[in-house]
């Protein structure tokens, strides 16, 4: 038994010699921080793009989840780490555009962080129980304006949160703050939750996360923030109610990196993951949660977060949303 | 010892009502109802822990003072207070030295560290679990189920 | 489709040996990763999911749930054998299991911790197929006011787990609700005792918290008192468990049971406060009650059926609604759609194969769960015969691997040593452990289904009375407090 140990500490110790000095980056295992729960939209995406990801780098890539905070404790862990490129982060809608346009004691900024694509995108989508007598967006905002409503979120400063209000604010709805309540849940399941028992009346999240309510008749959508209509969703896009500014209102999940990586990594990774999302098992996988698959360069990344934390960051302003403490 | 439990759960909350909450629990301006606050909770937490200190102190000047359970006395007092605060540096210590050497390095000199703080009887296969151990959970932990064990800055493990 | 049609299509799709070895994967997978401190059933599941996406769908989710049952059973051995849960669910576990092992008897504990978890495993996979449909509709009822009540109850039972003096049993719940406040606020998301570190925002982890409260404190003992522990043999045991105690415990079990297959079928309680409640309750009908707490077998079986009771039915919310009711089955409806399958009552009428395949796969995996703990029981035996002090050292060095891979956050590493220095001075003051870890898990879901309910009626108190199952739960509450403040009063005039 002993002797077994001894060997295998030997075959350690010869492993350690037989390391290259110089090599190409990825010369060892690129840690993959995913800043939220196993079984969330982006653990589930992370870990279906790890395989051709893996294949793509040629080398291998460790999944580690570090949740907390909204997010928050993942993106900070990349933000102190070193900017070798060993450490990259797996960002997502929450965490770096309704954060930072939320919270103003969140530890980092957008600046802190070196976007290199962004490979998913998911539509959101509004929905109330079917027997709520709720029928149209318009229902919805004629009976927050007389009767007030309420929504559920995965937490404070989540993007469903964010995602209800500005719907509300769009459709013309004055103090949506005041009339609609926030009943903030611990997670996005238990904000679906919360609509199918009542708590709420509806919710705005992404199409991925309604998907099977919505096949089930248990919940029904009123609205999809796109140009165009949803597969399997039976209800208007964002366009079609004239509501062009909502198709702003998307998930994402991307990869990033501390902000002074070098740029011959960035640009590994922006080949890479063109290479993965290119993958049709992955392509197929996501695309039946409701995703779309669109890689984005790091320039055009880097554009889209900022344009949308932009508009985020515009309506918590007008409405006094921030938060300070 | 019930009497000391009841003081020190009455300073405790005193503190946590005085100073504690009302520094370092923020809430907002806006809060419309004074239960929703986030002050709200660890107000009534405070309140409580108080009222049990009194409760502590009250039922302890009723009992008999042998009444109480006593903890078993050891040989060396002094001495283990010692070793207390040994313990106490050694897990400061590993906190602060493993992200610069590493968990796996550092949890083999913890391990030595503690087996000869405790005076073990086999000092030899100490070592060489200090050495196996270790190395067996970090071939595990991140081999088999992909946790990323830091390595620290000085020597890599493949 | 009859009944008879429908179990035959699951027969079909289950009736082959790649299905029955992927159950028995699972669950090896599971007992051995539950066995490890810190690989807890969540992170056993989390880490198997990737390899279940190329198999056939019936078998990536079989395998899936061994590893939730087996990882469920297999934290059950640490807790006995080293006083670490191997889950959060095995905490209440130690209570009795860990005082048997320290007389020697460690081999009968954990033979009864199989036994009763078998069990009730297959009770609770018998609720689900009887019950799916009943139970869900239940489930959907419980809106934040119905969870404050029940949570309300719940902490009643941290008086069963008091031990000697409630006050100090009290006190420890206090620190448990206190410490359990760091964090962001969830109404308006500001901070509460976080000084600004992103670490403490995320509030402390809950396993670090666990193992820090309970096996930490062993090693400062140890420290403390290097030689306490010559005397008390550490074994195996040769004594297993037998039939007759068996029968003795089995109402236990079966309460045990169904306060884990009640529990389990409403969402967001999980398995940890189902062994506690379980266990009081055995405590609180047992005719040896002052044997519990210092090595009562009952007290085993007890807890092991609890915990064991919610796996299978934490799955009827899950098949019934799509709604997970913890952290392993949101992984686990992961895997269902990851296949292109949709939890919910539409399943039970597009895809009645896979559900009855289920059904087929799961009354398997109680027979499986059997053979593969017995083994490990056997498997782990070396790890009471190491002497103690190389044992510590390693329990502490694997404590640090543990706590890390469950966050990958050095952080916790911290926490824990904290909480063990926490530990050890509760332990001097004779403060139990017990009813600080309930409050823990309870605090905030107490606090934050009252600031739901609150939200929902705009501060009015009167939605805390809004329906039946709320009016339950209240009485059961008033009950259990004129219980308790009446035995209290018993136990002064007697001591008098």
């Amino acid at each position: 038994m002993k002797l077994r140990h001894l060997g295998a500490v030997c075959a350690m110790g010869l492993g350690l010699g037989a390391l290259p000095a110089l090599a190409e980056y990825p010369e060892r295992p690129i840690n993959m921080v995913i800043p939220y729960g196993a079984g969330g939209a982006t653990d589930i995406s992370a870990r279906t793009i790890a395989e051709p990801l893996g294949n793509a780098v040629g080398g291998t890539l460790v999944m580690s989840n570090i949740t907390g905070a909204g997010g928050a404790t993942g993106s900070v862990a990349v933000q102190n780490a070193k900017p070798d490129g060993y450490t990259m982060l797996f960002a997502r809608v929450g965490s770096h555009s309704v954060n930072p346009a939320m919270k103003a004691t969140l530890p980092y900024t957008l600046d802190d962080y070196r976007f290199v694509t962004v490979y998913e995108i998911n539509p959101v989508a509004c929905a109330v129980r079917p027997d709520s007598g709720i029928e149209s967006m318009e229902d919805l905002v004629s009976l927050t304006e007389s009767e007030g409503t309420s929504y559920s979120s995965s937490g404070v400063g989540s993007m469903l949160h964010l995602a209800a209000v500005f719907v509300l604010d769009e459709f013309g709805v004055t103090e949506p703050l005041e009339k609609a309540t926030h009943i903030p849940q611990k997670g996005g399941g238990a904000a679906a939750t919360a609509v199918l028992n009542g708590t709420a009346t509806f919710l705005c999240t992404n199409t991925s996360a309604l998907a099977s309510f919505v096949a089930n008749g248990q919940l029904k959508p009123l609205m999809v923030t796109t140009d165009e209509p949803v597969p399997g969703f039976d209800a208007p896009s964002a366009s079609s109610l004239g509501k062009p500014d909502l198709t702003q209102l998307v998930g994402w999940t991307g990869i990033a990196g501390p902000d002074d990586l070098p740029d011959d990594v960035a640009a590994k990774w922006g080949a890479w993951i063109a290479e993965a999302a290119g993958n049709e098992k992955f392509v197929e996988q996501m695309t039946a949660r409701g995703s779309v698959i669109e890689v984005m360069s790091p320039e055009e990344a880097n554009e889209f977060i900022e344009t949308q934390y932009n508009t985020f960051r515009a309506l918590v302003d007008k409405l006094g949303m921030r938060i300070e403490g | 010892m019930q009497v000391q439990l009841g003081i020190g759960a009455i300073v405790a909350a005193l503190f946590l009502i005085l100073y504690a909450i009302p520094n370092w629990v923020s809430s907002p301006s806006n809060v419309r109802n004074i239960v929703l606050s986030p002050l709200f909770w660890p107000y009534i937490l405070a309140g409580l822990t108080a009222f049990v200190g009194v409760g502590l102190m009250f039922s302890a000047r009723g009992a008999h003072s042998e009444d109480g359970p006593v903890n078993p006395p050891i040989e060396d007092p002094g001495k283990g207070a010692l070793r207390l605060v040994a313990m106490a540096a050694l897990m400061v210590v590993t906190f602060l030295v493993m992200p610069w050497l590493g968990m796996v390095w550092t949890s083999m000199l913890a391990f030595v560290a503690l087996a000869f703080l405790v005076k073990t009887r086999h000092p030899v296969a100490a070592v060489i679990c200090a050495v196996v151990v270790p190395l067996v959970l970090y071939a595990f932990f991140a081999h088999v189920a992909s946790v990323a064990i830091p390595q620290g800055e000085l020597v890599r493990l493949p | 489709m009859s009944l008879i049609d429908s179990v035959m299509a699951g027969l079909a799709l289950v009736g082959n040996w790649e299905a029955f070895l992927s159950l028995a994967i699972g669950v090896v997978i599971g007992v051995v990763g539950g066995a490890i401190p810190g690989i807890s059933a969540t992170m056993a599941v989390a880490l198997a999911l990737p390899f279940t996406f190329p198999m056939a769908p019936i078998n990536g989710i079989l395998l899936l749930l061994g590893v939730y049952k087996g990882g469920i059973f297999g934290g059950s051995i640490p807790a006995i054998l080293i006083k670490t849960p191997g889950t959060p669910a095995s905490s209440a576990t130690i209570l009795d299991g860990h005082p048997m092992a320290e007389r020697g008897e460690a081999g009968r504990a954990l033979g009864m911790a199989l036994w009763a978890s078998c069990t009730a495993d297959f009770v609770s996979n018998l609720a689900l197929i009887f019950f799916a449909g009943f139970l869900a509709s239940f489930a959907l009822s419980f809106g934040p006011p119905e969870f404050f009540a029940l949570i309300l109850f719940s902490l009643t039972i941290i008086a069963g787990v008091s031990g000697e003096s409630l006050l100090r049993g009290a006190l420890s719940a206090l620190l448990g609700l206190l410490l359990a406040t760091i964090g962001l606020d969830l109404v308006y998301g500001t901070n509460r005792f976080t000084f600004g570190d992103p670490n403490l925002m995320g509030g402390l982890n809950f396993i670090a918290v666990l193992i820090g409260l309970f096996a930490i404190p062993e090693v400062i003992n140890m420290v403390w008192h290097p030689t306490g522990h010559m005397g008390k043999v550490q074994k195996l045991g040769s004594k297993w468990v037998t039939f007759v105690e068996y029968k003795r415990c089995f109402r236990s079990i079966i309460r045990g049971s169904f306060i884990g297959v009640f529990l389990g079928s409403i969402p967001g309680i999980g398995a940890a406060p189902a062994a506690f409640l379980s266990y009081s309750e055995a405590r609180r009908k047992s005719p040896n009650k002052a044997n519990f707490g210092k090595g009562e077998i009952e007290g085993v079986a007890a807890s092991e059926a609890g915990n064991n009771g919610v796996a299978g039915a934490t799955l009827i919310p899950l098949l019934a609604l799509g709604v997970p009711g913890d952290v392993i089955t949101a992984i686990i409806i992961g895997a269902f759609m990851v296949h292109g399958l949709q939890p919910g009552p539409m399943m039970f009428i597009m895809n009645v194969d896979i559900i009855y395949g289920l059904f087929i796969g799961l009354i398997l995996s109680s027979g499986i769960l059997f053979v593969v703990g017995g083994l490990a029981i056997r498997g782990f035996r070396p790890v009471a015969d190491i002497p103690k002090r190389i044992l510590m050292p390693m329990v502490l060095v694997l404590c640090i691997y543990g706590v890390f891979a469950v966050n990958n956050n050095i952080f916790d590493v911290g926490v824990m040593f904290v909480m063990g220095g926490v530990g050890f001075a509760m332990g001097r003051y004779h403060i139990p452990p017990a009813p600080f870890l309930i409050a823990f898990i309870l605090g905030p879901l107490l606090e934050d289904n009252f600031r739901q309910s609150m939200l929902m009626s705009g501060g009015s108190p009167d939605i805390l009375l809004r329906g039946p199952i709320t009016w339950v739960f209240w009485a059961l509450t008033v009950l259990a407090i004129v219980t308790i403040a009446r035995g209290t009063l018993n136990a002064a005039r007697e001591g008098n």
